[in-house]
């Protein structure tokens, strides 16, 4: 066994579901004291807060109970190289290649929750780039100390309390890299588990850089990550997350933003796979100037349930937001999009618009939308919309009168409709979502 | 004469509010002949064409449709559409985030897939159609834009043309294909169908001017009014619609 | 848009003035001490000579109130209110019920004059019924034996339990049910008196009928409760208007309002809420939390909410549509205004139930000063609600950069016939339009009061006449030293 257990966390009354944590938590051999001392804060924290109720209105779409009653415990060993000889292996390395953007490009795997350098290809990291294990990164720099904080929100606490490993990523000033830089977490493991990745990306000012990030893997898992992000004065970054995790998978992530002066964040999220997607964004624009858009995309089937929501703070004047979901569901798929965006006193001139857009395409499915604009300043234009509806009949017959049969013609329609989102991305990345959005779509258009 | 390549026989036809609005339609086009139906707003042109692709929303009460000796209203509208029946829309739809030559390409290959056939390279596709713009005197850049999303009203006809030119029906139904268009898109719209012109191809123009019908010299002319083919003749007829207006219909029904 | 020039004259007398309604009028009252238990719920009902099922219904209310506590999840920001500070009954004292309006007291018929509601029916604008409830009771109803003759009844609900127990037993609480929420389940344990109407099948009422509602005794809570039933094909236009002495204290208001239209039957009701705001420094106004629902019951029933909100130190109120019957309509159109440090967190309900239904929500909210607005709306689509159909529309205006304004939607939709649509706006009153209409000789506070009128007239407009000119004045005197 690896480490020593918390004494004094263990020892406090805990909610029911929050008890095989508490029994399950160790301290992790070789850290630095403070980090154990985060952990064990955050730990308290998630013990006190519990699970999220059904009455916390950021949670209220999703169903926690089947993982109250089922806790799902971290590896507590590092996991044992990946052997290429099982067809289940095989299979996920088959989805780790379709998964690459560009076959030559940067690349680090989290396995597990852990760093796998056998899987990853980081060759010659370009001069100003550093990427690696944050799990190594902690332990020999303190300076990582005020950046892994415990976070404020019970998952958020669970995952400082528990991660073991997640990339650490540090652009230069300066640094412009044009070619995206991908990280793919996997699960490989047999058993079922939980995983909690804390990740940390720190862009230096006028650096830039493009990060795409993929989830996959096979069975049932609970992944709960944290990625926390800043971006130094006119540091610009774009990330794209495709999740197209286990049908059994429940997914959440959380990753907080921290603008600076005239930074440029861009997210675009695509919700393919899973049985429970949540998926959180949460930008602090602290600099005067910053702008961020935030664009994601669900197309859910089945039982599936998804959840995307975001948070906006504008602490500074002249930021800009924008911000596109788009939703299709069908089967008895539950699609929810919770955002909202907040000026603060004295944040002028801020321009933001939300758009929430959504496609019921089966009478069992349901979506739900909350898009929410909280202003206390007075010069700011903000905007917001929302519609749900189903597939524009005139547009299907229209496609239909042209001799496209009526599937082909809704998936045409589905796809264009999602596809939006990816306003932002580069051909070759672009190229890449869009054929992982057609081959989700072509699995839907199978099922009955 | 051989058989007709549509026959229309006693068609009734009405709106989901139960609103009669086709009362008993004979009509028979063969191969090679261009037709003109004519008629006053609210006589029943639209619904006719409606009715013809299949389009959701009216009810046929009565009559029979033969189209190529199969029966049309069983058949689905992209099953109509395979068969190479075409209608150019009045108002042809917008699909933002479609492309438009992405739309056209996956229309074709639908068609050619139902007959067996191969689907068509991307290349030998590109060239077929710039030939198509080159006739039609349209813009390339449209072809790679959303679907008829923020056209002028003269490209979103001049869109319609280029499919159908693409499309290669077998009977191609012209809905106002001359509406709200200026003389120069008239013309370029007019030299589009008539290039179209074939002896294995038929074509029903709906219209209420007779500038299209100059241009195109239709074989037969019908007069539409509240539901019924009120009158029939050759291109004379539209002359005479034109100078005395469709005022005189009201006295015969 | 013009506005009318008395207006204008109306912002100079007010700015002089202040509150209008601000006085108190001297009269004798009986009032229950303060607190809330068993024997209060016993000594209203008594007082009221009520019947043993309404005291039971009352008591059960009671039971479910101790049990909940009040909502937390609005964005308003109040201390906590102590309701065994509150009295729950004051009444004017009479020996006996007035018979007609010679035997009302003359000085609360002189409180009316006052205010502007005219209740002598010779004076009464002809078209408008008036029932005016003071402190907790009616004490005038006009117009009754006109409407009698069509079969309408339009009473205080004090005297309907008396005289229809079996239609005020079939409807009371068949909308909000006694524990709905904290405040409906407060008002529906205490409640002291309100209106009632009920429109016979086939029936269009004649008249507009309306409730001046009338808050005076100190340190008393008004928990007024209105019932208007619709039956078959009938329609009605009902307005409500409100206002309440200045105050150093904080006073509760906590009314239901319950509205049921039964097959193609149509019920508008339209508010303007001017209850005392407070002075500039948030000392004292009321606190007005009110449940507001209305139940389409019938097909192709129509409700219509609309409201003008100026007054209250603190707002809380949703007016909703149940759209249950075939083809329904439910509509929503609201002006809030919130200047100095007045909150409001309004909005509405619109449940799709019924094929068909359809809703429409036109929400106009205005902040100035440190005033705080938040919209905050439900539209739901249930499974069964095939072709169901919402458009809904919000624009924040923001004077002056100290005050906030939020919009908070809920969408949840059941089904993919279904289509719904969200959209909303923010910004700050427009310099350009500020400086066009001053250099074209317009003052500062009237140029204002055009522009916010210009704002809300989509609103407005749904007003019937005699209260678009109020409001439009309130809209004015509302907004009164947030420019400059």
């Amino acid at each position: 066994m690896s480490g020593r257990a918390a004494g004094r966390v263990s020892a406090l009354a805990a909610k029911p579901e929050v008890q095989p944590y508490l029994d399950a938590f160790v301290l992790p051999e070789g850290e630095p004291f403070w980090l154990w001392r985060e952990r064990e804060e955050s730990l308290a924290r998630f013990a006190e807060e519990g699970f999220p109720s059904r009455k916390n209105e950021s949670w209220r779409s999703i169903d926690l109970e089947p993982l109250a009653k089922n806790p799902l415990f971290p590896l507590a060993e590092a996991p044992q190289a990946l052997a290429a000889a099982g067809a289940f292996q095989g299979a996920l390395l088959a989805r780790l290649e379709e998964a690459r953007v560009e076959k030559k490009g940067l690349l680090f795997v989290l396995r597990d929750g852990r760093f796998d350098p056998a899987l990853s290809s980081q060759g010659e990291l370009p001069e100003g780039v550093r990427l690696g294990s944050i799990s190594a990164a902690a332990r020999s720099e303190t300076l990582l100390r005020p950046r892994l904080k415990a976070p404020s929100g019970p998952f958020a606490a669970l995952n400082a309390a528990f991660f073991r490993d997640g990339f650490f990523l540090e652009i230069a000033p300066g640094t412009i890299l044009d070619q995206p830089i991908e990280i793919v977490h996997l699960v490989a493991a047999a058993a079922s588990l939980s995983l909690h990745t804390r990740s940390l990306v720190l862009l230096g000012e006028e650096s830039r850089a493009t990060l795409c990030e993929s989830f996959i893997g096979e069975g049932r898992y609970w992944r709960n990550d944290r990625v926390d992000i800043a971006l130094a004065p006119s540091a610009e970054l774009s990330r794209f997350l495709i999740l197209e995790e286990g049908e059994n998978a429940i997914h959440f992530d959380e990753t907080e933003a921290v603008l600076g002066e005239a930074a440029r964040f861009s997210s675009c999220a695509i919700l393919l796979r899973g049985r429970t997607l949540r998926q959180e964004t949460n930008v602090i624009s602290e600099g005067r100037g910053a702008r961020s858009v935030l664009n994601a995309a669900a197309l859910l089937s089945g039982r599936q349930e998804a959840n995307i929501v975001s948070a906006v703070e504008h602490h500074a004047a002249e930021g800009e937001t924008r911000e596109l979901v788009k939703i299709a569901a069908s089967g008895r798929a539950h699609g929810a999009f919770q955002g909202r965006i907040t000026v603060h006193p004295g944040a002028q001139k801020v321009d933001a618009h939300q758009l929430s857009q959504n496609l019921l395409l089966s009478p069992r499915a349901a979506v739900d939308a909350k898009p929410e604009l909280e202003i206390f300043a007075d010069d700011v234009k903000c905007s917001h919309g929302a519609a749900v509806g189903d597939l524009d009949e005139a547009q299907i017959f229209y496609c239909r009168s042209r001799g496209l049969p009526q599937r082909e013609a809704r998936g045409l329609l589905i796809e264009a409709f999602l596809r939006d989102v990816l306003a932002e991305a580069t051909t070759p990345l672009a190229r890449h979502l869009s054929s992982r959005l057609s081959r989700r779509l072509a699995t839907l258009e199978e099922e009955p | 004469m051989g058989l007709p390549l549509l026959a229309v026989e006693d068609l009734h036809a009405s709106l989901a509010d139960g609103r009669e609005i086709l009362r008993g339609i004979n009509l028979r086009v063969h191969e090679g002949e261009v037709h003109a139906i004519m008629g006053p707003n609210g006589s029943g042109k639209s619904t006719l064409a409606a009715v013809l692709a299949g389009r959701e929303g009216y009810r046929v009460e009565a009559g029979r449709v033969f189209y190529r000796g199969r029966d049309l209203l069983s058949m689905a509208p992209e099953e109509r559409a395979a068969e190479g029946l075409f209608l150019a829309f009045q108002y042809p739809v917008e699909i933002p985030g479609v492309n438009n030559m992405v739309f056209l390409r996956a229309a074709l290959n639908a068609q050619r897939r139902r007959h067996g056939e191969s689907e068509i390279d991307a290349g030998e596709f590109l060239r077929a159609v710039k030939k198509k713009l080159a006739l039609l005197d349209m813009d390339e850049a449209l072809l790679h834009r959303a679907l008829n999303a923020g056209f002028s009203g003269g490209e979103k006809k001049r869109n319609e043309i280029l499919q159908m030119a693409i499309l290669e029906p077998r009977l191609a139904v012209l809905d106002e294909v001359d509406s709200g268009l200026d003389i120069d898109a008239l013309k370029a719209v007019a030299k589009g169908v008539e290039s179209l012109r074939a002896p294995d191809r038929a074509i029903v123009l709906i219209t209420h001017y007779e500038r299209l019908l100059e241009q195109l010299a239709p074989d037969h002319v019908h007069v539409l009014n509240a539901g019924r083919i009120v009158e029939s003749g050759g291109r004379e007829l539209a002359a005479e619609l034109e100078r005395h207006g469709y005022a005189f219909l009201g006295e015969g029904t | 848009m013009t506005l009318p020039l008395d207006s204008r004259e109306t912002v100079r007398f007010l700015a002089e003035e202040g509150y209008k309604y601000g006085f108190v009028t001297e009269i004798e009252a009986e009032s229950a001490p303060p607190g809330l238990g068993e024997e209060t719920v016993r000594f209203i009902s008594g007082k009221k000579g009520e019947p043993s099922w309404l005291l039971e219904w009352r008591l059960s209310a009671l039971a479910a109130w101790r049990q909940m506590t009040p909502p937390n999840w609005a964005k308003l920001r109040l201390a906590p209110i102590d309701y065994q500070a509150i009295s729950y009954y004051s009444a004017p004292k009479q020996k006996t019920a007035p018979q007609s309006l010679d035997e009302v007291d003359p000085e609360l018929l002189r409180t009316y004059e006052k205010l502007g509601i005219p209740l002598k029916e010779r004076e009464v604008l002809a078209g408008v019924a008036v029932d005016a409830v003071f402190d907790s009771v009616s004490v005038a109803t006009t117009f009754k034996e006109e409407l009698a003759k069509l079969g309408i009844i339009f009473c205080s609900i004090g005297e309907a339990v008396r005289e229809h127990p079996d239609l005020v037993r079939r409807y009371l609480g068949s909308v909000v049910p006694q524990g709905d929420n904290f405040f409906a389940a407060l008002n529906s344990a205490v409640f002291s008196d309100g209106t009632f109407a009920y429109i016979p099948p086939g029936v269009r009422c004649p008249l507009e009928l309306s409730t001046y509602f009338r808050i005076n005794a100190a340190k008393t809570g008004q928990f007024e409760r209105t019932l208007i039933v619709a039956d078959k094909g009938a329609a009605v236009s009902y307005l409500e208007g409100c206002t309440a002495p200045q105050r150093d204290e904080n006073q509760l208001h906590a009314a239901v309002v319950e509205l049921v239209a039964e097959e193609d039957a149509a019920i508008k009701y339209s508010t303007v809420q001017n209850w005392y705001p407070g002075d500039a420094e948030g000392k004292g106004g009321i606190y007005n939390f009110v449940t507001k629902r209305g139940h389409c019951r019938g097909a192709r029933s129509k409700i219509s909410w609309t409201q003008v909100e100026t007054g209250s130190a603190i707002t809380w109120k949703y007016p909703s549509c149940i759209l249950e019957g075939d083809r329904s309509i439910g509509e929503f159109y609201s002006v809030a205004i919130t200047n100095n440090c007045q909150q409001a967190d309004t909005g509405t309900k619109m449940i799709h139930i019924g094929k068909e239904t359809r809703s429409t929500i036109l929400a106009k909210g205005i902040s100035a000063g440190r005033g705080q607005n938040t919209y905050r709306g439900l539209v739901r689509v249930l499974p069964r609600a095939e072709g169901a159909r919402n458009h809904t529309r919000c624009d924040s205006l923001l004077i002056g950069d100290r005050c906030g304004a939020h919009t908070v939607p809920y969408i949840e939709t059941r089904n993919p016939s279904a289509r719904v649509e969200h959209e909303a706006t923010t910004g700050k009153i427009s310099e350009d339009q500020l400086f066009y209409c001053r250099q074209r000789g317009l003052g500062e506070e009237d140029a204002l009061s055009l522009i916010v009128n210009g704002f809300c007239k989509e609103v407005l407009k749904e007003l019937p006449m005699e209260f678009a000119v109020e409001a439009q004045k309130l809209l004015a005197v509302s907004l009164e030293g947030s420019v400059g």
